[in-house]
């Protein structure tokens, strides 16, 4: 049967009906063309279960997910901050309603039937990039659904912005002829239930069907909490009724950040992924006359020095016609692409969701004490870009007896299902996470504590466990970059936690000297009828340390992030210090207060040298950092230089530190080179170049595909949490 | 306790001040503020030959100003110093629960919960060598119940002696024995027994009145109320000191019964600084032990994870450090088993008083 064909939901509302509003018809076409239709009922009664409607639970699940995912995608398409707005309504014993609606760009009219109506199956090889359309078959199978058990037709309501009105019509499909069926079409001002505002564009999406709310970990619920931490642009809110109409469950999620996700760019394929076969039919469709241009321009990361020496090896001259290379030659060349230095693929085709915004998402849905995120630099396994992002939350309203949540989601979407058969999963369960402050009983495994960790992997090619597409199949590549960020937000967690309890070992000293030690004096002299002793000399031999306190704040008037720290000397001698603080120090960020002045040592680390603390003394150091919000600044790490033990501060570490500025100084001359060069390719040669030659006074690998610092790079590991 | 063992009120409140001298003598040499005490575990017990039970070794704690935890406890040390000089001035005295609340004033100093406050009031009493009575402190745990044919005279509110005999002059709950049972408060003046049984549950102790074994047997039988309080065991001391008469313990067979025999015979781990005026080194295990579960075929439970931890700690405990305990503790580690007393109405009511109670005391030399 066909269906072994990749099934991928070709966003249909982006690709027949643009966020202008106007239908590409042209583009359309050419899709439907390549695309291989069969008929819809057969398809899905063989294919329940991975279409997502296997059990009744999961069947509203999927159905909501493909709605939410169509609104999301077409809201970023568009430009527009996404509104979503679920309902569900159990109607009778099975039976529910299922509401959806949107402040997306709407479908147009004559669009409508071709998204609501067609199953459509093909593969888009060209397109490399990252969606979140990779999943299931869209809101066909909704409809499909909705019919096949219910009977009923799908209520559509689409507003374009240049109509006056809005496009009211039923739906059902035509499983033999692959058509939706319209039927009471008709125009009206549409008018929102919930405000009374008229709607300038949107769309509603009203269907009955044969399906079960169930609450927990595998529900609609947490699949919007989760849909939502990594759309922090998005408001969702959720509604349940019972048959009685009261209110079963409610979830509200408001968006946190106005930004939208960049959009994504379609890449060319990277030659390391390609497949023989595929090779040979890009060979065969080539316009090119030459070798060389024909891998220059139909491949990324091909630079001509590049083709030229892949010519070389595979032993095949460079003047060669594509279309007459035979099959041996091919596979020459495929050998070929595996041994000449590439450069990465671009990587604008991926989506990050950076981790300040991770940061707000988590916080969102879940009260926790603590957050430390990470966004690696983008990475490739074979010839795909991919990139990986982990937010880890401790404390707060999270419960500790149990495991940590593990919040799952490939290209935003959450993966609700099959966690232990998940690359994702496992790549967590390898972290020792004992020596990070979680229990792990055993030593590997879930970790148990008050925790849960997010793991996104963006790629233009998620590889799945199955056509369920639950499970990210194993990669070592992807493996390996999901360990190292877990490692970094581990760091973070640990030092949290040896901050905190420092910090709480630093109060109790602070109340046992000041509060409770003077009462002790008095209540015993008042006993005896002695003199009070002087307390001074006890207080130094109990405490015997210097501490180190610093408290963040937000400063409202002036809008800035104020760091103060407070240093006390407890001990018998006099001490002298440099203090250095980690700064979110960005393009967007500067130090604006800072009466101490001092100097930058390296990219976001500051010092100060501070005058001799005499025994017993303290002193106190500001700073305020513009350019951030109320909240993105809430943990700050603090280095010493000097003699002895700061109790609340890390001791610098000088080795890693010198690292760290060769790096920014490498990437430094790299950023120099590419702002001089316009073309990107020349310019990556030169970089490349330009590396070479500094390689061999800093003695730095001279792959630069291996090593640019980006600017999230941290140093002396001490990243993740610096926000 | 006889009455030359305790103290002036004066002694009494130089002994508290020793404890505050000891602070205040280090803060004025500039060292922390700290206080010295006996370990209390079963690590820091021995057996006293001299005195035949068992009393604190010689492990000391010291309890500092360096931690805010340990600040805390000396700082509601003094504050309890001074609370029960102001009783002892006053005349008047006070329940532990009492203190609790009372502490509630103190800020800083007030106690986190009553086990704390409790355990304060001891650790002053091994520091000082004084009784809570000396402090004016009471319990409100509640005394033992006895009956059988003795008879004794205690003073009552308006310090009247009383005499009451403990079988004709009670109802069906039997004597209740006050907190305070010396010679001041509790005269023992007459019996008519051969023994005194002291059961462990209420159950069971209403059984053996209900079949009459009080007085077929010659006994008093004494309810312990689980873990017996310090005027249970005490009054036990005094009955094997003045009258002579046996005592055997009949409890449930499982650890925590051992231990309550413990308690009763060799001293208990939290008393051990009495030791002396409450342990009874001439009582006697009757049962139910480990071998009855076997011999007479008891229906019995499996152990629990926490009864299984406590019969290992038993086994290094040095109170149970005889081959007689030793057997019995592995025997019931190797059947997982332990049973109640009244397991033994699997053969009828009156099984325990016509058969078992009969034949065990018989194994004892206690026939009748």
């Amino acid at each position: 049967m066909r269906v072994r064909a990749t099934i991928s939901r070709p966003r249909s509302i982006r690709e027949l009906g643009g966020p202008d509003g106007v239908i590409r018809m042209n583009e359309a076409e050419e899709i439907s063309s390549k695309q291989k239709q069969i008929s819809v009922s057969e398809f899905f009664e063989k294919n329940k279960h991975f279409l997502g409607f296997d059990t009744l639970p999961r069947a509203v699940i999927t159905a909501v997910k493909e709605s939410v995912d169509n609104s999301l995608d077409a809201c970023e398409e568009a430009r527009i901050l996404p509104d979503i707005r679920v309902e569900i309504r159990r109607t009778k014993g099975d039976e529910l309603e299922l509401i959806t609606q949107d402040n997306g760009p709407g479908i147009p009219r004559d669009a409508i039937e071709n998204v609501f109506g067609k199953f459509l199956l093909g593969s888009r090889f060209h397109a490399i990039r990252q969606t979140r359309g990779q999943q299931g078959i869209g809101i066909t199978g909704v409809v499909m659904y909705s019919q096949l058990t219910t009977g009923s037709k799908t209520h559509v309501v689409s507003k374009i912005k240049s109509d006056s009105s809005a496009v009211y019509v039923d739906l059902g499909v035509d499983t033999k002829k692959n058509k939706a069926i319209k039927s009471g079409e008709r125009r009206d001002i549409w008018i929102d239930d919930k405000t009374g505002n008229e709607i300038s564009h949107g769309l509603r999406i009203r269907t009955q069907m044969k399906a079960k709310y169930q609450r927990g970990r595998k529900s609609v619920y947490q699949y919007l909490r989760m849909t939502s931490i990594v759309n922090p642009h998005a408001s969702i809110s959720l509604v349940v009724y019972d048959k009685e109409g009261s209110v079963v469950e409610e979830g509200s999620w408001i968006r946190t950040s106005n930004k939208l996700p960049r959009v994504v760019e379609e890449i060319k394929p990277h030659p390391h992924g390609i497949q023989l076969g595929t090779l040979q039919r890009m060979l065969r469709e080539a316009n090119d006359r030459r070798m060389t241009s024909f891998l220059k321009h139909n491949f990324s990361g091909v630079s001509p020095r590049a083709a030229k020496e892949i010519l070389a090896i595979a032993e095949v001259e460079e003047g060669r016609t594509p279309k007459r290379i035979k099959a041996d030659e091919a596979k020459m060349i495929i050998a070929a692409f595996q041994t000449v230095k590439l450069l990465k693929p671009p990587m604008d085709c991926l989506s990050p969701i950076e981790d300040l915004l991770i940061k707000k998402g988590l916080s969102k849905a879940i009260d926790s004490r603590f957050a430390s995120t990470v966004t690696r630099s983008p990475s490739v396994s074979q010839g795909n870009p991919f990139q990986i992002e982990v937010g880890l939350v401790f404390g707060g309203d999270l419960t500790s007896d149990g495991p940590i949540e593990i919040l799952r989601f490939a290209n935003r979407v959450p993966l609700m299902y099959q966690q232990g058969g998940c690359l994702l999963t496992k790549a967590l369960e390898a972290v020792n996470w004992k020596s990070y402050g979680l229990e792990q009983p055993g030593g590997s495994g879930i970790p148990k504590g008050p925790a849960a960790v997010l793991i996104h992997l963006a790629s233009t090619n998620v590889q799945f466990t199955s056509e369920a597409k639950e499970a990210v199949s194993y990669n070592e590549e992807v493996f390996d970059e999901i360990r190292k960020a877990m490692l970094e937000v581990g760091r973070g967690l640990k030092n949290h936690l040896k901050k905190s309890s420092q910090r709480k070992k630093a109060k109790e000293k602070f109340e046992l000297v000041n509060i409770i030690l003077p009462e002790i004096s008095k209540k015993s002299s008042e006993l005896l009828g002695r003199e009070e002793p002087d307390l001074a000399p006890v207080i130094t031999q109990i405490m015997n340390a210097v501490f180190l306190e610093e408290v963040l704040s937000w400063d409202k008037e002036r809008r800035l992030s104020m760091c103060t720290i407070t240093i006390h000397n407890y001990t018998a001698r006099a001490r002298a210090y440099t203090i250095l603080a980690k700064w979110p120090e960005s393009s967007g960020t500067s130090m604006e207060f800072n009466p101490r002045g001092g100097r930058k040592e390296a990219r976001g680390l500051w010092a100060w040298r501070l005058d001799t603390l005499d025994p017993g003394t303290s002193t106190v150091l500001e700073f305020g950092i513009s350019g951030l919000t109320k909240g993105d600044w809430n943990e700050a790490d603090i280095f010493f230089r000097g003699n002895g033990e700061i109790i609340g501060a890390t001791k610098m570490d000088e080795a890693l530190l010198d690292e760290q500025r060769k790096a920014e100084a490498l990437e430094a001359a790299v950023e120099e080179v590419r702002s001089k060069d316009v073309s990107s390719h020349t310019n990556e040669m030169r970089a490349e170049q330009s590396v070479s030659d500094l390689s061999t006074e800093s003695s730095v690998s001279s792959d630069v595909t291996e090593f640019v610092p980006s600017a999230d790079t941290d140093w002396f590991g001490m990243e993740g949490d610096d926000q | 306790m006889s009455d030359s063992t305790r103290k002036s009120r004066q002694q009494v409140v130089d002994s508290l001040h020793q404890v505050a001298a000891e602070m205040h003598n280090r803060m004025q040499r500039g060292d922390p503020p700290r206080m010295t005490l006996p370990v209390r575990s079963k690590s820091n017990i021995s057996f006293d030959n001299r005195l035949g039970v068992f009393k604190y070794g010689k492990s000391k704690t010291v309890r500092d100003a360096t931690k805010l935890g340990s600040a805390r406890q000396l700082l509601r040390t003094l504050h309890i110093t001074e609370f029960i000089e102001e009783m002892i001035d006053s005349g008047k005295s006070s329940t532990l629960r009492e203190m609790y609340y009372i502490s509630e004033g103190w800020g800083n100093g007030k106690f986190g919960s009553q086990n704390e406050s409790n355990n304060l009031a001891e650790d002053l009493e091994i520091v000082t060598k004084c009784l809570r009575e000396d402090f004016k402190l009471r319990p409100e745990e509640d005394g033992a119940r006895i009956i059988g044919n003795i008879t004794v005279e205690e003073r009552n509110r308006r310090g009247e002696w009383m005499t009451i005999n403990c079988r004709d002059d009670v109802g069906d709950s039997g004597y209740g024995v006050p907190y305070n049972v010396e010679e001041e408060k509790l005269r023992l003046v007459d019996e008519d027994i051969d023994f005194v049984m002291a059961i462990e549950t209420g159950g069971m102790f209403d059984r053996l009145i209900e079949n009459g074994f009080d007085e077929e047997s010659r006994c008093a039988l004494i309810h312990l109320k689980g873990q017996p309080a310090r005027s249970t065991r005490r009054i036990m001391r005094r009955i094997s000191d003045e009258w002579k008469k046996p005592i055997v313990v009949f409890t449930d067979c499982d650890p925590w019964s051992f231990r309550i025999f413990a308690s009763i015979a060799y001293g208990a781990i939290k008393t051990a600084h009495i030791s002396e005026y409450l342990a009874t080194k001439e009582a006697t295990y009757l049962g139910i032990t480990a071998d009855d579960i076997l011999a007479y075929d008891l229906p019995s439970d499996d152990l629990s994870k926490q009864d299984i931890n406590a019969l290992e700690a038993e086994l290094s405990d040095p109170r149970f450090n005889t081959g007689w305990w030793q057997e019995q503790i592995k025997l019931m580690q190797e059947l997982g088993k332990k049973a109640e007393q009244q397991s033994l109405a699997k053969y009828g009511l009156d099984f325990v008083t016509d058969t078992y109670l009969p034949e065990k005391l018989d194994g004892i030399g206690l026939g009748y």
